[in-house]
């Protein structure tokens, strides 16, 4: 399973991105973004999830997550996002910043 | 007989009999009632009902509080009020920072633009600091004011720079009046305007002239360990930062680098420096406080001649419509806003 995953706006509009492949991770890894993969529903969300009141600033997510012949992409933003979706987002988050931190030695 | 205090009363008198109170009580009861369905659990959702109600004395009505989420985030954020109108300064930072950056924010729209409060009708300002934990971020919530302590790698704590406060007090702003849509070029010019009064809010505080100030957005919120001096930069978009960790500041200062893209809601936090650019450029030609002219112009353009859709090209014409209809056909604050907008490429 592969994932890429943007975070963008913000009132500092940075953007954090990451993309990986379950296959290089770590089994136990691997195996709990599947579960949230799974547990989101996320071949079955909506491309696109928007708030009826859209509030500025708020952080605004892509992720694409392809498995063997399915690829779905969602685009979501921060006050609508799902609870179901919420770990998943955390986790990207939280990896995509881990990352980047990387770059800087 | 009703007792004008300040303390906020929330869920002691029902909504309905204050908004009652509101339209048919004395002065002081009227002035008392508006203060307490404004207090920010009577408001959620309930701006219609609101708009249906007598707008408040005409003297501004400033009325602060801050509260506490304790990092437990939630939406609507959570935490109870530790601070209040007129209280003596807190040992929290954070706190004082939130009712100081609300309060200076207020007097700018007030004192300058005889606009009280938030919606013009004297509403209370409500922040909540301490959201979440590690949070890097700030934001209007379209009620009231969220903050953010930054996650102390990239950025400190949100409620440091006054500049950023009147920015999302002023997307509240601009919610009550022009409504720009966030998206594209009306959602970039939404996040022009709140670094332009954003901006204001700070020049106005430090008393610095057109000439004097840094026109910087966010300057000291991100850490040392960044490489670059703040989030972006009014008089030369895209040189605000450069680092390997967050790569280098992406904003255009003219139309021919307007950048498109999906992300961030289509660019508002990149494009809005073309706009940010003009109102710049127009401050500094027309000299002396920007928030004198320059933002008189802006102000009253973003109240009575944008609407949700508007484009750069309408704000264009707006600003210069206003300028001229207040200095007059041919002024050079006219003028001056004429070539801000050709400066950047925009007319
Ligand atoms: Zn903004």
């Amino acid at each position: 399973m592969k994932i890429s995953f943007e975070q963008s706006g913000g009132i500092a509009g940075l953007r954090f991105a990451t993309t990986l492949d379950t296959a290089g991770l770590p089994p136990e890894d691997a195996q709990k973004l599947r579960r949230m993969v799974d547990e989101a529903d996320f071949f079955n969300l909506p491309a696109r999830i928007v708030s009826p009141r859209p509030q500025p600033d708020r952080f605004q997510y892509k992720l694409q997550v392809q498995e063997s012949s399915r690829q779905h992409t969602v685009t979501v933003s921060e006050e609508a996002l799902p609870t179901s979706l919420a770990p998943l987002v955390k986790w990207l988050g939280e990896e995509a910043r881990r990352k980047m931190r990387e770059k800087n030695p | 007989m009703l007792n004008a205090t300040n303390s906020p009363i929330r869920g002691i008198i029902p909504p309905h009999m204050l908004e009652e109170i509101a339209k048919r009580g004395t002065t002081r009861q009227k002035d008392w009632a508006l203060h307490n369905l404004t207090f920010a659990g009577f408001v959620r959702g309930q701006r219609q009902a609101m708009a249906a109600l007598p707008t408040a004395a005409a003297v501004g009505h400033k009325y602060r509080t801050v509260n506490d989420n304790k990092h437990e985030g939630g939406n609507p954020p959570t935490g109870a009020l530790v601070f209040k109108e007129g209280d003596p300064a807190s040992a929290d930072p954070a706190v004082n920072e939130a009712y100081d950056g609300a309060g200076a924010t207020y007097d700018l729209y007030y004192d300058v633009y005889q606009r009280n409060s938030i919606d013009n009708r004297g509403m209370s300002i409500v922040s909540f600091v301490h959201y979440e934990s590690n949070f890097n971020n700030a934001f209007w919530d379209g009620s009231e004011m969220v903050y953010g302590d930054g996650d102390g790698d990239i950025f400190d704590r949100f409620t440091k720079c006054i500049d950023v406060i009147g920015h999302e007090l002023t997307h509240g702003v601009t919610q009550h009046e022009a409504n720009l849509a966030y998206s594209g070029q009306p959602g970039a010019l939404n996040e022009s305007m709140s670094d332009v009064f954003g901006s204001l809010v700070k020049q106005r505080v430090l008393n610095q002239t057109a000439d004097k100030a840094d026109w910087l957005i966010g300057a000291g919120l991100l850490t040392s360990k960044i490489q670059g001096q703040a989030l972006r930069s009014m008089k030369a978009p895209g040189t605000a930062y450069d680092d390997p960790v967050l790569g280098k500041d992406p904003q255009p200062a003219d139309m021919q680098h307007y950048v498109k893209t999906s992300s961030d809601n289509g660019g508002v936090h990149i494009n809005s420096g073309i706009p940010n650019r003009a109102f710049y450029l127009a401050a500094t030609a027309i000299g002396g406080n920007a928030w004198e002219k320059a933002g008189k112009i802006w102000y009253v353009a973003l109240r009575d001649r944008l609407r949700s859709n508007s484009t750069f090209k309408r704000a264009a014409t707006a600003t210069i419509s206003v300028a001229k209809e207040l200095f007059g056909d041919g002024s050079n604050e006219m003028k001056a806003v004429q070539d801000a907008w050709k400066g950047v490429g925009v007319i």
